[in-house]
């Protein structure tokens, strides 16, 4: 996923000042931050003041970032940064020292965060692919996957749309989602976590102590 | 990846990124987006390029709390910045030495100004809350922003 030509474009369009393409930017990619501060377990302040963080040293290195593409990679690394940060500040006040970091493995997060950049970069395209669909399939799409989930019946008075075609359009849909560009760049791309190690070698410039 | 799922499996994997999306807390997203309000702020950037526990090799200890002071310093083309860090505060040396002022900002913006003596140093105190940084202005015009800093 080195050159997501969708990742590439929004970082170049928010370093030269549009705003649109930074609130995409940040659309897409608060789930991944999210998701490793709730690992961390930190309490929801400390989250807000995490995620602050980052996105304010994203802005300083929006011009600074050498693959714009290992851009999830370094969102990653620099929460799960951040995350430890915050639990050491806790420690001083508490000598019990963090039960998180101490059941983890020196691998751990490493390994960890690979996986959670593929899923993130899994998900920011489905949704985008999601996002591409006609209004009729993402209604459908929605209704099928609801929680919990409709039944044709519903479906078809709803919609509506006669039940017997239901499982036809299903299928038309979701083949649409498969064939979109957003998908079609992800399996195109080498996903093999080579942008997690790109950006953990070239954030030095976003290394503010910590 | 899309196009070796069948049906089930694409319809599963967009119902678990929708459903991480909704995971999140509109507030959490909107902070995020309001961060762009720092873009291109009006001043050079100055880069961390020396951090005296990343650069020596030592990786911060988290059993023991040692208290060797700790040094940062930050480069831009026209001035660097140096920062040691002590117990309860900051001192700091502006090269080349120049008199001017320090503002530091947080988020919030601006808490304190700071004046910069002939020899280039300030000091500060207490430390801030982080993240921080300095926006320094010296006499002769320059002005120079550091990067975010956490301690």
């Amino acid at each position: 996923m080195r050159d997501d030509p969708a990742v590439i474009a929004l970082v170049a369009r928010a370093r030269d000042g549009d705003q649109h393409a930074w609130h995409e930017l940040v659309d897409r990619y608060a789930p991944l931050v999210w998701s490793i501060c709730n690992r961390y377990q930190l309490s929801r302040p400390d989250i807000d003041d995490v995620g602050q963080t980052v996105w304010l040293l994203l802005v300083e290195q929006l011009g600074n970032l050498r693959e714009p593409a290992a851009l999830p990679g370094w969102l990653a690394t620099t929460t799960q940064r951040e995350c430890l940060r915050v639990l050491r500040a806790a420690r001083k006040y508490d000598s019990f020292g963090s039960p998180v970091e101490s059941q983890m493995s020196p691998d751990q997060p490493a390994v960890m965060i690979e996986q959670e950049v593929i899923a993130a970069e899994l998900n920011a395209a489905l949704r985008a692919a999601f996002a591409e669909l006609p209004p009729r399939c993402r209604q459908l799409l929605s209704m099928l996957i609801g929680d919990p989930p409709r039944s044709y019946a519903e479906i078809s008075a709803t919609l509506p749309i006669p039940i017997g075609s239901i499982g036809p359009q299903r299928a038309r849909c979701l083949d649409r989602l498969r064939r979109s560009p957003s998908l079609v760049a992800l399996s195109d791309g080498e996903f093999n976590g080579s942008a997690v190690k790109d950006a953990r070698t070239n954030d030095s410039g976003g290394e503010q102590g910590g | 990846m899309g196009d070796s799922w069948d049906d089930e499996q694409l319809l599963a994997a967009l119902k678990e990124s929708l459903r991480a999306r909704r995971a999140v807390p509109p507030e959490f997203i909107e902070a995020g987006k309001s961060a762009y309000a720092w873009h291109n702020i009006d001043a050079e950037l100055a880069q961390l390029t020396y951090d005296s526990i990343r650069d020596s090799g030592r990786t911060p200890s988290m059993r023991s709390e040692t208290a060797s002071i700790r040094a940062l310093t930050f480069t831009s083309a026209h001035l660097t910045i140096e920062l040691e860090v002590s117990e309860d505060s900051l001192l700091g040396q502006l090269i080349p030495a120049g008199v001017g002022a320090i503002e530091i900002q947080t988020r919030a913006g601006a808490i304190a100004t700071t004046p910069v003596d002939e020899l280039g140093c300030f000091p500060i105190r207490p430390i801030p809350a982080s993240p921080f940084r300095l926006h320094c202005h010296t006499t002769d015009g320059t002005a120079v922003v550091t990067g975010w800093i956490t301690l």
